[in-house]
């Protein structure tokens, strides 16, 4: 009985398997003493947290883009296990990994609301309702009905928080998120994103410049 | 929300443009093929059996050779001088009747007789389609064609003027009648009837198998002159062709020349304009798929942004493949409409002058094809597009 719970566990268990990772861009000396790049083998694991922690230029962005598949300039190799079987770029994106872009990727003639909304439509994963309470949460009241565009860079940033939030996924892939927010709102935002992990029992990616006070994190890393 | 965001991307008036566009080209050549089908049996009539290329040569008239008749029929040298030319492609022999012969009706007791004479061609050279016009020497049915000219030269000159009714071809060809052939001492009597009319032979015809015969039989054996000329040209608009009859004092039906060109410069002017509106078809697909790479180059992040946050490319280009599949099929729809409507003009006005039926209309058909053949490429383009953009 407690072989096949085990067994269980493990199928149903994200595994994000790094084998000799290196960006094509970056030479050998720029990588030297990482973390994760050109290791034989790193693990991520669904359910856990992990903090990636680099200075800028040192391939963060292109980590999280290499397991993200939104770029393939790199050498070695990503596996996912755990997954029944290899699933499309869409389906990895709307029910396996979530990815709170550095650069947001929100579309600016479209409201907060709209956006969230969006990629909401693609999952179905929250109600409008529970997206209004989100927004409402982290944004002034009167902003979740005016263009992204009309927003500041740390509305938007929280905007694009919750819209990572709206879909189901095993693991979160968080690229600098609290780099435009105070204190006092990047603390609202790590609770939210801590919060809907814990629900999902998913893993967390997070990556930033100098280590986070707001999460707490199974395990930190530089690269 | 998609569509929010993708209708916002589209340029009025490329949209516009390109409507515009395929509605001419697609209106033009659905046109203009379907005239061409509807026009072709007419042309085809007045010259394609008669092969497009033939005329009637024969000798000019003159005053000496009235004297001498003996100058109105070909020599072999010149025969052979005319097989020469290049643009020539066969020379056939009007066969003359070389004995008496004459026709005879009986009409209520009375015996009706006149002379006549008789000519054959090679049967190809007939331009009358009749299952009759054939000839079997152990029957006695002759079958004979006369001159379209003599019938309209009654029914619009004679019978107009003495206020007697008119004839039609199928009346005509109702009538029987003898036809007495004698010479060598020998006398035969055919039943005759009038199988069709020939538009494009001035003659009145046997089929040349009995001529051969008979003219073996009644005629003068040595006598097998000819006067007349089918001459078949390669190429009926070559310039050197009536200067070089006239050259040699030749006379030729030039009417014959005239309709061969007729038709040569419909089917000319009809691929002009067909091809110029194949270009304009052209022109606006192209134009419609490069305003879509422009729309992609100038959305480009718009684009990778859906792709990032989970949008597959078909979800993507779904919305640009209905709008340019659905407004090219309703441009293909309106621009039929209107190649009906134009049809109608002249159909009606055709039907008047030739009382001919026309054939089925391809416009509907062309509009099928393009409404399949259009969707499908711009389907591929656009995916082909957005999935170079995205990935």
């Amino acid at each position: 009985m407690k072989i096949c719970l085990t067994q269980w566990k493990l199928m149903n268990t994200m595994l994000i398997e790094l084998h000799d990772l290196k960006p094509r861009y970056m030479s050998e000396s720029e990588i030297s003493g990482s973390d994760i790049y050109l290791q034989s083998s790193v693990l991520f694991e669904q359910g856990r947290s992990y903090m990636v922690c680099a200075k800028s230029g040192h391939g963060k962005s292109s980590l999280l883009n290499f397991i993200y598949g939104s770029n393939t300039q790199y050498d070695g190799t990503i596996d996912f296990k755990g997954l029944e079987s290899y699933l499309d770029s869409t389906y990895m994106r709307t029910s396996v990994l979530s990815y709170l872009f550095q650069d947001l990727c929100l579309f600016s003639e479209l409201t907060a609301m709209e956006n969230v909304q969006l990629k909401n439509n693609l999952t179905h994963f929250k109600t409008d309702v529970e997206i209004g309470e989100m927004l409402d949460a982290i944004l002034p009241a009167d902003k979740k009905k005016q263009p992204v565009a009309t927003l500041s860079l740390g509305q938007r940033q929280r905007v694009a928080a919750v819209r990572a939030l709206c879909q189901p996924f095993k693991f979160i892939l968080l690229d600098e998120p609290f780099s435009h927010l105070d204190n006092e709102n990047a603390a609202a935002v790590a609770k939210m994103v801590s919060d809907e992990v814990r629900h999902q029992g998913a893993g967390m990616i997070v990556t930033a410049l100098d280590p986070i006070d707001f999460l707490v994190f199974d395990k930190v890393m530089t690269l | 929300m998609l569509y929010k965001l993708q209708r916002k991307t589209l340029i009025p008036s490329q949209i516009i443009g390109y409507a515009l566009t395929l509605f001419v080209g697609m209106s033009v050549v659905m046109l203009a093929v379907q005239a061409f089908v509807d026009l072709k049996p007419l042309l085809t009539q007045q010259t394609d059996v008669f092969k497009a290329h033939t005329v009637t040569v024969s000798k000019n008239v003159t005053l000496f050779k009235t004297a001498n008749k003996d100058g109105i029929y070909f020599t072999d040298k010149e025969l052979r001088k005319i097989q020469e030319q290049e643009f020539v492609k066969d020379v056939a022999l009007f066969n003359s009747a070389t004995f008496n012969t004459s026709a005879a009706i009986s009409f209520g007791g009375q015996r009706l007789g006149t002379e006549m004479f008789f000519e054959s061609v090679p049967d190809r050279y007939i331009d009358v389609q009749s299952e009759d016009w054939r000839w079997d020497s152990t029957s006695d049915f002759l079958p004979i064609i006369i001159p379209e000219d003599y019938l309209n030269l009654y029914n619009f000159g004679f019978a107009e003027s003495q206020s007697l009714p008119v004839i039609s071809e199928t009346m005509l060809s109702q009538v029987t009648f003898n036809i007495y052939v004698e010479g060598n001492g020998k006398r035969h009597v055919y039943n005759s009837r009038i199988v069709g009319l020939s538009s494009k032979i001035n003659s009145i015809l046997v089929p040349d198998a009995f001529l051969r015969w008979a003219n073996s039989e009644f005629g003068k054996t040595n006598d097998n002159r000819c006067s007349r000329l089918l001459v078949e040209f390669t190429d009926a608009t070559n310039e050197e062709i009536p200067s070089f009859f006239e050259l040699n004092g030749l006379n030729i039906n030039k009417s014959e020349l005239e309709s061969s060109k007729l038709a040569f410069f419909f089917k000319l002017a009809m691929f002009f304009v067909i091809a110029i509106a194949l270009v304009i078809i052209v022109l606006s697909v192209s134009f419609i798929i490069l305003s879509f790479n422009l729309i992609v180059q100038k959305n480009h992040d718009l684009f990778v942004n859906l792709y990032n946050i989970g949008y597959s490319e078909r979800q993507i280009a779904r919305f640009y493949r209905t709008v340019i599949c659905c407004l090219t099929i309703v441009i293909l729809l309106f621009s039929a409409l209107v190649a009906v409507w134009v049809r109608g003009f002249y159909v009606g006005r055709l039907s008047m002058v030739f009382g001919t039926s026309l054939s089925v209309s391809t416009i509907w058909l062309s509009t099928l094809a393009a409404a399949i053949i259009l969707p499908a490429l711009y389907s591929f383009f656009i995916g082909r597009i957005v999935h170079r953009t995205v990935s």
